[in-house]
C-alpha cells in the first residue's frame, strides 16, 4: 500500500446528497408560480454536482425571486433592493472557496440594480445569476418592470405602459467581457436544468434570463407561447447544449446556434416573436477578476500589519 | 613476373600506409572539408556562448548570446555597438572570462563549450526548476501552516484563558487599555458556554503537524537548513534518498494531515487506522512530487560496477533524480588488436536501455545542441520522475586544434551520437514521445552539404558532400591511422565518396576505394583512402541510425509495409470493380425521417416520453413537470415528486375524479391527463368527463 494523496482520503468518506438536503422551509410561492421550476432546478443541480451546502451561498435582492435563498438549505444572502450582485461579489472576494448563486428579478436587477448588472458583467467573476423575469413587479403586487411588454396594464400604468420592453439578453450581450449569456423558460424542465448545469460549470459571470410565469398578475401573458411550441426557439449546439430528440419531436424549431459566434447570438436575442432557448454566448477565454487581482502573497496579519504600517509611515509626523 | 601492390588498395585493405621516403615533407594536418570555413568561431555568430540568466521571469533560462543581442538590437540598441560587444564576449568566453555588464542590467554569466558547460548549464536549468517546486511548495505550506495556527488561535481566544481580563486587556492594544472594564468583559464572555472547543487529542495533533511542517528540511526556511540535493555520483544519491525516506513520509503525512484538518474533514475513527497502515511500505510518485528533484553529475567513465547498479535502480524505480551523463571520449582509444574498432560508446547503451524502461525521460545531445533544446533540457528538469541526459561535451583533449564545440556538432552530425528525446508524459504513444529532433536532414542516412573548390585547373567545383562517421573519426587524431593519403586525382586507385560505399558489401578489394575529401592547414583539397576497419564501424553506425528512424517514424518499415498491403489491396479491388457498375448502397434515409433502426436507438432522454398507457388510466408526463406544486395542492396524496422533484401519481384512487380533472385543468404545462374514472357513482361525472375530454 501507498501513501494516498487528499483526495483520496476525502472520497473515501464521501457524502452523497438528495434534493431534500438543500429544501429549507416550504415555499411560500403561488401555486403554479415558476418561481417552483427553478427552485426544483437548482436543486437538482446541487444535487448532482454533489455540491456541499456549507460551500454554497445564494444571494438575493427584493423581490418574490430573492425569497429563494430562504427555500434552500444552504448559505443565504437576502440582501436589499437592486444590492443582490455587488455583495455576491463581495462574497466571491472573501471567500473564493464558495459557491456563489444569484437570484435576482427583473425589477431588482434590471431596474434600481442596473448599474450593479452593467458593471457586474464586466468584472466577470465567477457567479451564476439567474434572472427571473416574469415581466412585473409580483412581491408588492403588480407594477410594470422594466422588462413588462408595452401596453402591460398595472397599478401604476394603468393605462398601460407606455415604453417599449428592456431586453435582457441585449443588454448583457452589450457589454464588455460578456462570457456566458442563456436563456431557458420554466416549463420546459429539462432544459432547464441543461442551462442551469452550463451556467453553472462556465468559470466566469453566467447570465442566465430564466422566462417565468407568474399565475397571480399576469397568467396569460405567455400563453403565446406556451401553446405554440412553434414560437420556442432551441439553441442546439456541441459547444452549447444539445437538444434531445423527445425536445426536437416537440419544439421543431430547432437551430444549429455556435455560442461562440458573438453577433449571431446578438441576433437572436433581437427578435421577440420567438422565445430562444439554450446558450446564446460562451467565452471561456475571459479572465475572471479574482485571476486578475490575485496577491501572490498570503494574507497573513503579519503581512497586513506590515503593509498598514508602510502606508502609515507615508503619513506620520512626529509630534514636536 | 613481379606483382605490386598498389598502395591504396593497401592502405584500404591493411590500414597501413606506405612509408613516407626519407626526405620527404610531414604529411598535413587534415581535417574534414566541411569544416574549412571554421577555423576562427570567435569570429563567427552562432549558439555558443551561452547566457545562463539570473533571472528567468520570461521563461528564458538561458539562451544564446546572439539571441539576446537581437533581442536588444529590436529594443532599440544601436546595432554595429551591439555586434562588436558581441564579438568581444564570445573571444573573451572562448578565454574562459567575459561579463554581461558590457550589454547592460542583465544579471547572469557566459559560458561556452567546454568540459564544464554540461554540468554548469544543468545545474543551472535545475535550480531554476527547483525554485518553482519551492516556491510552490512554500505557498501551500505557509497556508497550512497560517490555517492550522488560526485554529488553534481561535481555540485559545474561546477558552478561558484567552478570555479572562489580561488576554483581553493584550488584544485590544495600549491605546484603549482604560477605556474598557476588562474584568466585566471577561466575566461577561464568561456567561457564554463553548461547544465548539477542541479536543485535546485534537488540538495535540495539530500541534504536531505545525511542528513537522515547520521543522522540514527539505526547502529553505527561516532558520532552518535545507538538506543538499545536488551529488556527484549515483550511489551517494540513492543512498541519501533512502535515508530520507522516512522523514519524507512524516512530512507527506502532516500535509495530508493539515489539509484534512483545514477542511475540517478529519475524523478519527475514519482516517487514525489508515494513516497506520499507510506506513513504511513507500510513497508514491504523487508524494514524490512535493520533494526537490536530485541532480546528479556523473561521467561516463565512471558508471561502472556498483555505480552504474545504482544508476539503473534509480531509473527503474523512477526515483525523482535528474542525472547528466557527460561523455567526453566518444570513440575511445583505438584498440591495439587487428580488426578490432570499439564498440559504440557505453553511454549511448545506457541511454538506450533507459529508453526501454518506457518511464524515463531520455534526453541525448552533443553539447552543442543544448543552446537550441532548451524547451527539452527545461521539460526534463521538470518531469516528475527520472530523467537522464546524456550529453557529449566534445572535449575529449584529442582533436587537436578543432575547438569542442565543432567536435561536440560534428557527433550530431555524423550521427555518431545523435539528439534524440523520449518524453513519457508528452503522449500515450511513440508518435508523441519520441523525437529526433536536433539532427540534421534526420531523413536521410546521413546530412549533405554543398562543397565549391577550386580544382587543378581553376575550374569551380560544387560537389555534394556527406558527413559521416568517418569524417568524425577523422578529427580524432588517434584516428590518423585509418586514413591514407590519396595522390591527386588522376593518379592511383579509383576514388569514390567514402559515404556511398556504407551500404555496398564489397568482397575482397573494391573497383573503387571510399575516400574522405579533407583539407589542411592552408585550405588545399585532399583525398583521404578511409581503411575497412572504419567503413565497417560506419556501417554499424549507419544502421543504429536507422533503427533510431524508424522508432521516430522516419522510413517506418512496418508503416511502409501496411502502406504498401493497403495500396495494393486497393489496386486490387479498383481493378475488380472497374468492368461492373459498383452495386448500389442504401441511400441515407432523408434528414429528419426517423428510420426503424433510429426509432430503436437507444438512450432516450428524459423528454422522450415511453408509450402512453391506455387512454382510461390517469398519467403524467413527469420529465415535462415543472415542479409548479398545482397538483401537490390539490391532492398530496395522489400525486407526489418524485426524486428529480417532477409530479408523478403515487396513488390513482387516493383521491377523487374531480381532483384528477382539476390538476389537469390547473397544470401549467397540460401534462396530467385524467383517464377515465374508477367510480362509476362520483357526483358531476358527465360535466367531469367533458372537461377530461381537452386533456386525452
Amino acid at each position: 500500500m501507498t501513501m494516498m494523496a487528499t483526495e483520496c482520503l476525502l472520497q473515501l468518506c464521501e457524502q452523497r446528497y438528495e434534493i431534500e438536503d438543500y429544501q429549507s422551509a416550504v415555499p411560500r410561492w403561488c401555486t403554479g408560480c415558476g418561481d417552483n421550476a427553478i427552485l426544483a432546478s437548482v436543486q437538482r443541480l446541487c444535487r448532482d454536482e454533489g455540491l456541499r451546502p456549507e460551500k454554497t451561498v445564494f444571494v438575493s435582492g427584493i423581490g418574490c425571486s430573492s425569497r429563494f435563498p430562504h427555500y434552500m438549505r444552504t448559505y443565504g444572502f437576502h440582501g436589499i433592493h437592486g444590492r443582490a450582485l455587488p455583495v455576491a461579489e463581495g462574497v466571491r472576494l472573501a471567500r473564493p472557496d464558495l459557491t456563489v448563486f444569484v437570484n435576482t428579478g427583473d425589477g431588482d436587477c434590471c431596474s434600481i440594480g442596473a448599474a450593479h448588472w452593467i458593471h457586474a458583467i464586466r468584472y466577470n467573476m465567477n457567479i451564476t445569476v439567474f434572472l427571473h423575469d416574469n415581466q412585473i413587479y409580483g412581491l408588492t403586487k403588480m407594477q410594470a418592470s422594466p422588462t413588462s411588454p408595452r401596453g402591460t396594464k398595472s397599478n401604476t400604468t394603468p393605462r398601460g405602459s407606455t415604453l417599449e420592453a428592456l431586453q435582457p439578453l441585449s443588454v448583457t450581450l452589450g457589454v464588455q467581457n460578456v462570457s456566458f449569456v442563456a436563456q431557458a423558460v420554466d416549463w420546459i424542465p429539462e432544459s432547464l436544468y441543461e442551462v442551469v448545469k452550463a451556467a453553472y460549470h462556465h468559470q466566469g459571470f453566467s447570465f442566465v434570463r430564466i422566462v417565468q410565469r407568474c399565475p397571480e398578475w399576469l397568467p396569460k401573458i405567455w400563453d403565446p407561447w406556451l401553446h405554440d411550441p412553434k414560437r420556442i426557439l432551441m439553441l442546439d449546439h456541441p459547444q452549447g447544449i444539445r437538444v434531445s430528440d423527445g425536445l426536437k419531436q416537440v419544439y421543431r424549431s430547432t437551430v444549429a446556434h455556435d455560442p461562440s459566434n458573438i453577433d449571431r447570438a446578438r441576433e437572436i436575442a433581437s427578435d421577440t416573436d420567438s422565445i430562444p432557448v439554450g446558450i446564446l454566448y460562451r467565452n471561456p477565454a475571459v479572465p475572471c477578476y479574482e485571476e486578475l487581482r490575485a496577491t501572490p502573497g498570503l494574507r497573513t496579519i503579519a503581512n497586513l500589519k506590515q503593509g498598514l504600517e508602510a502606508e502609515l509611515d507615508k503619513f506620520t509626523f512626529w509630534p514636536p | 613476373m613481379h606483382a605490386e601492390v598498389h598502395p591504396d588498395a593497401a592502405a584500404y585493405v591493411t590500414g597501413h600506409q606506405a612509408a613516407a621516403a626519407p626526405g620527404a615533407p610531414a604529411a598535413p594536418a587534415l581535417r574534414p572539408a566541411l569544416f574549412a570555413a571554421y577555423r576562427d568561431l570567435t569570429r563567427l555568430r552562432y549558439d555558443f556562448p551561452l547566457v545562463l540568466r539570473a533571472d528567468a521571469a520570461d521563461g528564458r533560462v538561458y539562451e544564446p548570446l546572439t539571441a539576446l543581442v537581437e533581442r536588444l538590437i529590436e529594443g532599440g540598441a544601436e546595432r554595429a555597438k551591439a555586434l562588436r560587444i558581441e564579438g568581444e564576449l564570445r573571444a573573451a568566453a572562448a578565454g574562459g572570462t567575459g561579463s554581461l555588464a558590457a550589454l547592460g542590467k542583465i544579471e547572469g554569466e557566459l559560458v561556452d563549450c567546454d568540459a564544464a558547460l554540461p554540468a554548469r548549464l544543468l545545474a543551472h536549468v535545475w535550480r531554476a526548476a527547483q525554485a518553482e517546486k519551492a516556491a510552490s511548495f512554500r505557498r501551500h505550506v505557509e497556508r497550512l501552516i497560517v490555517k492550522l495556527d488560526d485554529i488553534l488561535r481561535a481555540d485559545r481566544a474561546r477558552s478561558a484563558a484567552g478570555r479572562s481580563a489580561a488576554s483581553l486587556k493584550a488584544s485590544f492594544g495600549a491605546l484603549h487599555d482604560q477605556a474598557f472594564d476588562f474584568e466585566s468583559m471577561s466575566r461577561f464572555l464568561g456567561t457564554v458556554s463553548v461547544q465548539t472547543a477542541l479536543s485535546d487529542a485534537r488540538r495535540g495533533r495539530i500541534g504536531a503537524t505545525l511542528a513537522d511542517l515547520r521543522a522540514q528540511r527539505f526547502y529553505a526556511a527561516p532558520g532552518v537548513e535545507a538538506l543538499d540535493f545536488r551529488f556527484d555520483s549515483c550511489a551517494a544519491a540513492l543512498q541519501a534518498f533512502r535515508a530520507r525516506v522516512p522523514d519524507m513520509m512524516r512530512l507527506a503525512k502532516a500535509i495530508t494531515l493539515a489539509e484534512l484538518e483545514v477542511e475540517g474533514e478529519f475524523s478519527s475513527e475514519r482516517h487514525d487506522a489508515l494513516f497506520e497502515r499507510l506506513a513504511a511500505s513507500g510513497l508514491d510518485l504523487r508524494d514524490l512530487a512535493l520533494f526537490p528533484d536530485y541532480l546528479v553529475c556523473v561521467r561516463d567513465a565512471q558508471v561502472r560496477g556498483a555505480e552504474q547498479d545504482a544508476l539503473l535502480e534509480i531509473l527503474a524505480g523512477g526515483l525523482p533524480m535528474k542525472i547528466l551523463l557527460q561523455t567526453d571520449d566518444l570513440l575511445g582509444e583505438p584498440s591495439g588488436r587487428a580488426g578490432h574498432v570499439p564498440a559504440s560508446a557505453h553511454s549511448r547503451q545506457l541511454a538506450h536501455m533507459a529508453l526501454g524502461l518506457n518511464s524515463v525521460l531520455v534526453l541525448q545531445a552533443s553539447a552543442a545542441q543544448l543552446g537550441a533544446q532548451r524547451e527539452r533540457v527545461l521539460r526534463a528538469m521538470r518531469y516528475p520522475g527520472a530523467s537522464l541526459l546524456s550529453v557529449y561535451s566534445g572535449a575529449g583533449g584529442h582533436a587537436g586544434a578543432l575547438p569542442p564545440y565543432l567536435v561536440a556538432a560534428a557527433a550530431t552530425e555524423s550521427r555518431a551520437f545523435p539528439s534524440f528525446s523520449y518524453d513519457p508524459a508528452a503522449g500515450a504513444d511513440w508518435a508523441s514521445r519520441f523525437s529526433l529532433e536536433g539532427n540534421p536532414q534526420a531523413e536521410h542516412d546521413w546530412p549533405l552539404h554543398e562543397f565549391a573548390y577550386e580544382d587543378a585547373d581553376h575550374q569551380r567545383v560544387r560537389v555534394q558532400v556527406a558527413f559521416t562517421l568517418m569524417d568524425f573519426a577523422a578529427c580524432d587524431t588517434r584516428y590518423a591511422g585509418h586514413f591514407a593519403a590519396a595522390p591527386s586525382a588522376g593518379r592511383g586507385a579509383a576514388r569514390v565518396p567514402a559515404a556511398e560505399c556504407v551500404q555496398r558489401e564489397a568482397k575482397g578489394v573494391p573497383d573503387a576505394l571510399p575516400s574522405l575529401l579533407m583539407v589542411d592547414e592552408r585550405n588545399f583539397v585532399h583525398h583521404a583512402i578511409v581503411d575497412e576497419r572504419l567503413l565497417r564501424e560506419a556501417r554499424r553506425c549507419n544502421d543504429a541510425w536507422r533503427s533510431l528512424q524508424e522508432l521516430g517514424g522516419i522510413r517506418n518499415s512496418h508503416a511502409e509495409r501496411l502502406l504498401a498491403r493497403e495500396r495494393q489491396k486497393w489496386e486490387q479491388e479498383r481493378a475488380a470493380a472497374a468492368p461492373a457498375p459498383a452495386p448500389a448502397s442504401a441511400p441515407a434515409p432523408a434528414p429528419g425521417v426517423a428510420t426503424p433502426a433510429a426509432a430503436a436507438a437507444p438512450a432516450p432522454g428524459p423528454a422522450e416520453a415511453a408509450p402512453p398507457p391506455s387512454s382510461d388510466e390517469p398519467y403524467i408526463e413527469t420529465p415535462r413537470c415543472s415542479s409548479c406544486d398545482e397538483c401537490i395542492q390539490i391532492n398530496n396524496k395522489m400525486f407526489a415528486y418524485d426524486a428529480n422533484k417532477q409530479a408523478r401519481i403515487v396513488d390513482a384512487r387516493a383521491g377523487t375524479y374531480r381532483q384528477l380533472v382539476e390538476a389537469a385543468e390547473s397544470c401549467q404545462v397540460a401534462i396530467i391527463h385524467p383517464g377515465k374514472p374508477k367510480n362509476p357513482d362520483e357526483p358531476g361525472l358527465e360535466d367531469l368527463l367533458q372537461r377530461a375530454a381537452a386533456f386525452p
